[in-house]
């Protein structure tokens, strides 16, 4: 027993120590709960929740400001956007008058801030700097997740009730085309060489690759049911893909466009974060009030941690390269 | 922290651990296939909603046929030997509290309630809520809980004023009054076209004053739990200082009563739902502190309100155009 114990201990040190590394002295994670209108601030290293604040209604996403100073959270039904610290997620100030952001994102040159808002088919185009609001763009059903064209000059939306994606010229501030897509396309990821749209395909089991400068589906792969978000694993080359209803996530080869890997995640994996050292990925699990973290060594399960309702967002400071 | 602190912050943390766990298995396996299958993905979340609505209400029947049946068995007001009427009631009561028909409600109004908030929208008007006139809410969700609680048990008593006032409204809501064997499971026996306009009004009233749809929930929760206990066929009230803060069985009899419940100026008495201050302050709070015989006062004479659950609706129809 005296060996299993002290087993034990090494191993919990050697994690201890490997979280340090990951994170900053004093960084957390930081999770939306959009059933509950709070954010969880979670120990990476301790993998506790410390303590659980009142936000706003319905948080679903977040993002860093471009000079990742400030952290945004968008509050689709009080209409607001606050700001948090990234390291510790203290609220520093709150943006009124956002209507209904439910996806938020910046242009690549930052002069342009988008939000898609979910309820009420509508993509809002604010000013970069200010968040004074530029067009309000009525759109087909239930518009979803924001890509970015390299040079900022097209926005591309999908609309999950609509099974297309629409394109917006942010110059003119219209829609200039429209993709049809499978059905309910809900995340959309711009590849690094700014060639191909992935979108992936949460009412069907896959993903849909489009060269958008042809305006032409390339490619169709199969991930697993409810395939949703993307995140970067940070090494330029891969990208993650949550399958909401698979319970998996898979990890796609931006380069040769096919999947690598796919490995399940329980729970109705979401939204994920990778960190730093591409070693872990952190998901929230939306349906059992968990984030769920994966060594992607292994992948295996490590831990889950109890946070609030619905979680969906989450976010951490130390995270991989976005490409 | 004292052992009893620690006791009590493991057992709620165990039962919200127990509670998300059943939640999930249910919804993943039962209902998330069957919304997929439906094509009806981008509602996942909705869904996910609805299915703890369901265990919300399952749990509440439970509890409440548990708590009320024994408080009605212990002190009834009436004994009944064909009790029925009130089994009619009991099926009123699962349609709405497992969430079938606040579902097809719900998916016949968020149409309207989405697009009129949408054109708001278009006009650059964005509907306010409560925490724009009172920041320190937003910090505190139990004290903002309680002040949409008030807000809408407010907007509730008005909607009851114009069910009993307005003839139209009447003739829909007097389904609600024609039970004589008034008991627990009454609270949920309406016209379906009375649950649409009251739910369409309350969406709009949510809308502009920023309810969020967690808060709705559990405020609706709250008000039906209570709503329940002021229906139950139970001698209990809540003495002189307990009437006047809270809506007690013998208070909501009197509403349900023949003769004074639906008659006089204001078409009644003791509207209130939830908290009787509202009485209080606009004079319709009866001075009767008894516990009468309930139903309505052409019964006597006759009148039929239907003993079923679809022949209580049709009736309902054909009073509204003039006919029954």
């Amino acid at each position: 027993m005296k060996t299993l114990g002290k087993t034990i201990l090494l191993a919990a040190l050697a994690w201890a120590a490997s979280a340090h590394a990951v994170f900053a002295p004093g960084e957390k994670v930081i999770v939306l709960n959009s059933g509950d209108g709070s954010i969880s601030i979670v120990d990476p290293v301790s993998r506790k929740e410390e303590k659980r604040v009142p936000v706003g209604k319905e948080p679903h996403h977040l993002m860093a400001t471009p000079d990742n100073k400030e952290l945004i959270v968008a509050n689709a039904s009080s209409n607001d956007l606050v700001f948090l610290d990234p390291k510790t997620g203290d609220i520093l100030r709150r943006v009124p008058g956002i209507s209904d952001p439910y996806q938020i994102a910046y242009s690549p040159d930052r002069k342009w801030f988008v939000s898609a808002s979910n309820r009420l088919d509508r993509v809002d185009i604010y000013h970069g700097a200010d968040f004074r609001l530029a067009k309000r763009l009525p759109t087909g059903k239930v518009p979803s997740h924001i890509a970015f064209s390299a040079d900022s000059k097209l926005a591309f939306v999908t609309l999950q009730e609509s099974n297309e994606f629409i394109t917006i010229d942010l110059g003119k501030q219209e829609i200039v085309w429209t993709m049809p897509t499978g059905k309910q396309p809900a995340g959309i990821w711009m590849t690094p060489d700014d060639r191909h749209l992935l979108v992936g395909i949460t009412g069907e089991s896959h993903l849909e690759i489009y060269d958008w400068r042809a305006r032409r589906m390339v490619k169709r792969i199969l991930t697993g049911l409810g395939a949703h978000n993307f995140v970067a694993r940070g090494d330029g080359r891969h990208v993650f893909l949550s399958n909401r209803m698979a319970n998996t996530i898979s990890m796609v080869d931006q380069q040769t466009l096919e999947v690598k890997e796919t490995f399940p995640v329980p729970g109705g994996p979401d939204c994920m974060e990778i960190t730093r050292d591409g070693k872990q990925l952190w998901t929230t699990s939306r349906w059992i009030r968990m984030v769920t973290v994966v060594d992607l060594e292994t992948k295996k399960v490590l831990h889950q941690i109890p946070v609030g309702k619905s979680p969906h967002g989450l976010y951490f400071q130390s995270h991989a390269p976005r490409q | 922290m004292d052992p009893l602190t620690d006791f009590l912050l493991d057992a709620g943390a165990f039962a919200t651990t127990l509670w998300a766990q059943i939640h999930a298995a249910l919804f993943e396996s039962v209902v998330q296939p069957a919304v997929f299958r439906l094509g009806m993905v981008t509602w996942l979340e909705g869904a996910f909603d609805a299915t703890e609505i369901f265990m919300i209400g399952a749990f509440e029947i439970v509890v409440l046929a548990a708590v009320l049946g024994a408080l009605e068995k212990w002190r009834p007001v009436e004994t009944w030997e064909d009790r029925r009427p009130v089994r009619v009631d009991v099926a009123y009561t699962l349609l709405v509290r497992l969430g079938v028909l606040p579902l097809a409600i719900f998916f016949l109004l968020l149409p309207v309630v989405d697009g009129l908030d949408g054109w708001l929208r278009m006009q650059d008007f964005i509907p306010p809520k409560l925490e724009d006139a009172v920041p320190g809410l937003l910090a505190h969700p139990f004290a903002s809980f309680l002040a949409y609680l008030v807000a809408l048990d407010f907007v509730l008593y008005w909607l009851h004023r114009a069910q009993h006032g307005s003839g139209f409204w009447w003739a829909l809501h007097a389904v609600h009054h024609s039970q004589r064997e008034m008991t627990f499971w009454t609270d949920d026996r309406n016209h379906l076209l009375d649950m649409v306009i009251t739910d369409l009004v309350l969406a709009i009233v949510a809308l502009f004053i920023g309810v969020a749809p967690g808060q709705f929930v559990a405020i609706v929760a709250v008000t039906r739990a209570f709503e329940s206990l002021s229906h139950a066929n139970v001698r209990l009230a809540f003495g002189r200082v307990g009437e006047r803060l809270l809506v007690s069985p013998r208070y909501h009899r009197v509403h349900h009563a023949i003769g004074t419940g639906h008659e006089g100026r204001a078409k009644g008495c003791n509207f209130a739902v939830l908290f009787p201050v509202w009485d209080h302050l606009f004079g319709t709070a009866s001075p009767v502190r008894e516990f009468p015989a309930t139903g309505i006062r052409d019964q006597l004479e006759g009148r039929d309100y239907g003993d079923g659950f679809w022949r209580q609706q049709w009736l309902g129809l054909k009073r509204l155009a003039g006919r029954a």
